[in-house]
């Protein structure tokens, strides 16, 4: 199987905790024979590496310097996403078999590639913008809603933490709860968990 | 020769959609196109009883969800755009399996769209730069003004070919973004002689009594009242220029200096010399044009400048400033009256000379409407634009992407 993970935060640039998710998660997925990408940003370390790991890595830059919020920040940086990951395509004879995209930063590009090429991806909720701005409605929060949503629309497969998160899911975005798998990162088998997720998304989400 | 080319126009107007100059210039060149057998297909916002998908003369025109949502800003709600117009786009894209041969982007308002398209596609991308952040406000002064500047930079390093209306243009844009020579190509904007020529051959005489009196000369500005389109320096003008003739000033057109405007009119006291009509309907905006003794382009940019095109295919003469496009359009005491661009006196003496002198307007009627039918035709301008995919496929080919 063939995997990109992408995260907006991935070790040496370390913002939260899904940096050092993302970095278990991929050196786990080269233990278990999967070829693993990973897409992130990095403000100039850019292009290619393969990390002791095995884990090859595409680092982007946004080409736009000047921004007015991070919705902007955002919504130019995931053009690089697609450009990083669609080479990543078709240097490997045009099979990804999936994409994992971590929180809602790199959701639009998991989209167009979708879309564009039938790659499918899985949603990986760490957190959601209803949390992070205590329910606020304003546009900008209700923008990053919608990204969130059609994340979660768009997606083969959600995964989140907790039963709490899921059933917060459930009731802010009405996602169907089959399609919400618990990956908690305590237990032993998270690792089978992940792939059972991932090839369930491969599948179109309808196997089990 | 019928062409078995395939391209994707990315524009966020198109008609029934119209906010400035890049709707109308798709929509010809797409018509002119798909006439000489290119396959096009719009992907446009969409727009109030206006269908999401429809074939209108060969041309497939697909209109998609233009996030009606509440957005922070005007530039974050171009980003958050392009967002679904990029999957829509990618969603047709596909469903045709490779039958783009080019994505054709029109302006940064759908720059990401267009970038993204290009790469998971790897196709070639083009762009026409229609105007740049930097002429429109006479410089960056924002971080959102830069922004915006830095995306059209980006645009057009991705872009193949970067095509503009104007020499102007070209020179602007080279400048702009640094870019090399023969990135650069210029096609020039074009206009529609027929849709004139029919509303030409209507009774205008009732129609025209709504905007001024019989004894009233009409001057007609058509732009959105912005800075850049210089309305101010024709109102400025207007006391001036009503010391010699008298005539009716009617502008067309909204925009943030509308209220600035009228408080400056009020204050003159001339309010019944001057009527602001806001946005017009286009079959109405054509009878006015072919009323207008005169047309006046005052603006202080102007990439290319279409109000002076269709001035000229409505056969009202024209006066503009001497700057950006206006000045290759208009051959000064030949075509129409060229002035000195952000100067009243100056702008003055034009209208005055045209309105006090019959024979003279008459003149520069006619060689204008000879003009336009030599330089600006739709069908020559889609032929040239064909031409430059070509070339840029015949390059493409040999690329590691073909």
């Amino acid at each position: 199987m063939r995997v990109i993970i992408f995260t907006w935060e991935y070790p040496p640039r370390i913002v939260g905790q899904l940096a050092e998710y993302t970095s278990n998660l991929s050196t786990q997925l080269v233990k278990n024979n999967i070829e693993t990408y990973l897409v992130t940003y990095h403000p100039y370390m850019t292009g290619m590496t393969q990390e002791p790991n095995g884990v090859k890595i595409a680092r982007v830059a946004n080409p736009v310097r000047t921004h007015i919020g991070v919705l902007t920040w955002v919504l130019t940086l995931n053009q690089e996403v697609e450009r990083a990951a669609a080479n990543i395509y078709y240097q490997a004879g045009r099979q990804i078999d999936v994409i994992d995209v971590y929180d809602w930063h790199f959701v639009p590009a998991a989209v167009t590639l979708k879309n564009a090429l039938g790659v499918p991806f899985v949603y990986s909720v760490d957190s959601l913008e209803d949390h992070r701005s205590h329910g606020a409605n304003a546009p900008f929060n209700m923008a990053i809603k919608s990204i969130e949503w059609l994340g979660f629309y768009e997606a083969g497969k959600v995964t989140a933490k907790s039963e709490w998160m899921r059933s917060e899911i459930i009731r802010i975005y009405q996602t169907p709860k089959d399609k919400i798998q618990i990956i908690t990162s305590s237990t032993s088998n998270s690792i089978s968990d992940v792939l059972n997720v991932y090839r369930q998304a491969v599948g179109g989400g309808a196997k089990s | 020769m019928k062409s078995s080319l395939s391209v994707m126009f990315l524009t966020w107007e198109f008609p029934p959609r119209v906010i400035g100059g890049i709707s109308p210039h798709v929509f010809y060149l797409s018509k002119s196109l798909a006439k000489s057998g290119v396959k096009v297909h719009v992907v446009t916002c969409d727009f109030p009883g206006a269908p999401s998908h429809e074939t209108l003369d060969g041309v497939e025109v697909y209109r998609v969800d233009s996030y009606k949502s509440p957005s922070p800003d005007f530039a974050t709600w171009v980003y958050l755009m392009n967002l679904n117009m990029q999957k829509e786009a990618a969603i047709i894209a596909a469903r045709l399996r490779d039958k783009i041969d080019v994505f054709h982007a029109h302006d940064w308002l759908v720059a990401t769209a267009g970038i993204g398209l290009k790469h998971v596609f790897r196709k070639p991308l083009l762009v026409t730069m229609h105007s740049t952040e930097i002429g429109r406000r006479d410089g960056i002064h924002t971080s959102a003004e830069r922004m915006i500047a830095e995306t059209e930079a980006w645009l057009t390093y991705e872009a193949w070919k970067v095509i503009c209306c104007s020499q102007y243009m070209v020179s602007h844009v080279k400048w702009a973004f640094g870019l090399p020579s023969d990135k650069l190509v210029m096609v020039p904007n074009g206009v529609n002689l027929q849709v004139y020529e029919n509303v030409r051959k209507q009774d205008l005489k009732s129609f025209r009594t709504a905007f001024a009196l019989p004894e009233e000369k009409l001057v007609l500005f058509v732009g959105r009242l912005v800075y850049e389109k210089g309305a101010h320096v024709l109102v400025n003008a207007i006391p001036k220029i009503l010391e010699k003739v008298n005539a009716k000033f009617v502008f067309v057109g909204s925009g943030y200096m509308k209220d600035q405007l009228s408080t400056v009119v009020r204050s003159i006291g001339l309010e019944n010399k001057v009527l602001f009509t806001g946005f017009m309907d286009e079959e109405s905006l054509m009878k006015l044009q072919c009323c207008a003794d005169v047309s006046v382009v005052p603006s202080l940019f102007e990439p290319f400048g279409i109000v002076a095109l269709e001035a000229m295919a409505a056969r009202s003469p024209v006066v503009v400033s001497d700057t950006g496009g206006l000045s290759e359009i208009v051959e000064h005491d030949f075509t129409g009256v060229k002035v000195y661009s952000n100067d009243l006196g100056s702008l003055a003496w034009g209208v005055t000379k045209v309105l006090l002198d019959e024979k003279y307007r008459n003149g520069l009627r006619e060689n204008a409407y000879k003009r336009i039918r030599e330089k600006y035709d739709w069908d020559k301008i889609a032929q040239h634009t064909e031409r430059i995919y070509e070339s840029v496929l015949g390059e493409y080919s040999k690329s590691f992407w073909a």
